[in-house]
């Protein structure tokens, strides 16, 4: 009797350590390969890096707007053993492309200068610089007609007669 | 010497008119539609008072005058007669000619450089519209 009751304690302690040990099998590495595995199903989050210790996330890294680093937590805390996110993520507004906007410009320019062949305009990052000579008189329509494209900046480096 | 202070007269014009007034560091966006050509005009005047001959680099004024669809508007070509063509562009084959100072008829705005006009013969086309001054 007195052996049984011995070993069924036993049993008793094992299957709580059992237990125990399986509550603390969850390794941060496999929540951090899980985690990784989420974030790169989205390639808006792709310069995010994450670290988990003790199941705690946290984010380090650059994304493109407030909405993608919002995204980003919403995404890690989805998780499963993911305790909670720690969002360090930093917004870095993307370079803007101004390939259309100088495209529109050089455009829209051959019209602007039709009158003004003396003239002659750059466009580089959607600022027209403009080079050559022209008549003081005609300068302030040329001026209206450039400014009405509505440029970044207008550089003018024209000779005014 | 920020630029809405070098600018002063022409913020606040154009601030009184609900034209936009954007600072972006080194260069002063003056954007938006005025009620008329005489007041356009005055914001180009004193632009080239307080920057002779535009040679900062530091404003871009894009003040146009309100245009209404189907309204009248005037040839403000220097003296010339000013194109009219098939489409919008100066590549398109010219269809017409108004005379300066001509009063014609805006149809409707292709683009902001290009607005379909009818002219006193009943031709239609293309005309460019800085050469157009909308009249009440």
């Amino acid at each position: 009797m007195k052996a049984f009751r011995l070993v069924s304690m036993l049993a008793l302690i094992l299957a709580l350590g059992v237990a125990t040990t399986s509550c603390k099998k969850v390794k941060d590495a496999d929540v951090q390969t899980a985690v990784q595995t989420a974030l790169a199903a989205n390639p808006d989050l792709a310069d995010v890096s994450v670290a988990v210790l003790d199941q705690v996330a946290t984010l380090t890294g650059t994304v493109q707007d407030d909405e993608t680093k919002a995204l980003a937590e919403t995404t890690v805390a989805a998780v499963k053993n993911v305790k909670s996110v720690v969002n360090n993520l930093e917004v870095v507004p993307p370079a803007p492309d101004f390939t259309e906007i100088d495209a529109a410009l050089n455009a829209a320019l051959v019209d602007a200068l039709k009158d003004h062949a003396t003239v002659v305009a750059e466009v580089k990052e959607g600022v027209v610089t403009l080079t050559g000579e022209i008549k003081k008189r005609d300068l302030q329509t040329l001026m209206e007609k450039v400014n009405a494209l509505n440029p970044q900046q207008v550089v003018n480096n024209i000779t005014v007669k | 010497m920020a630029l809405v202070d070098k600018y002063k007269e022409l913020v606040d014009l154009a601030k009184q008119y609900g034209v936009t007034v954007s600072d972006e560091g080194n260069v002063l966006r003056v954007n938006g539609e005025v009620p008329s050509g005489a007041l356009k005009d005055k914001m180009w005047e004193i632009y080239d008072r307080i920057d002779p001959n535009f040679k900062s680099n530091d404003l871009v004024l894009n003040v146009n005058v309100k245009a209404i669809e189907g309204g009248k508007v005037k040839v403000i070509t220097r003296e010339s007669n000013l194109n009219i063509r098939k489409g919008p562009g100066t590549d398109q084959p010219i269809v017409g000619k108004a005379a300066h100072g001509d009063i014609i008829t805006l149809i409707s705005k292709a683009n902001d450089q290009w607005w379909l006009v009818r002219d006193n013969d009943g031709e239609e086309g293309y005309c460019y519209s800085q050469y157009l001054e909308p009249v009440q």
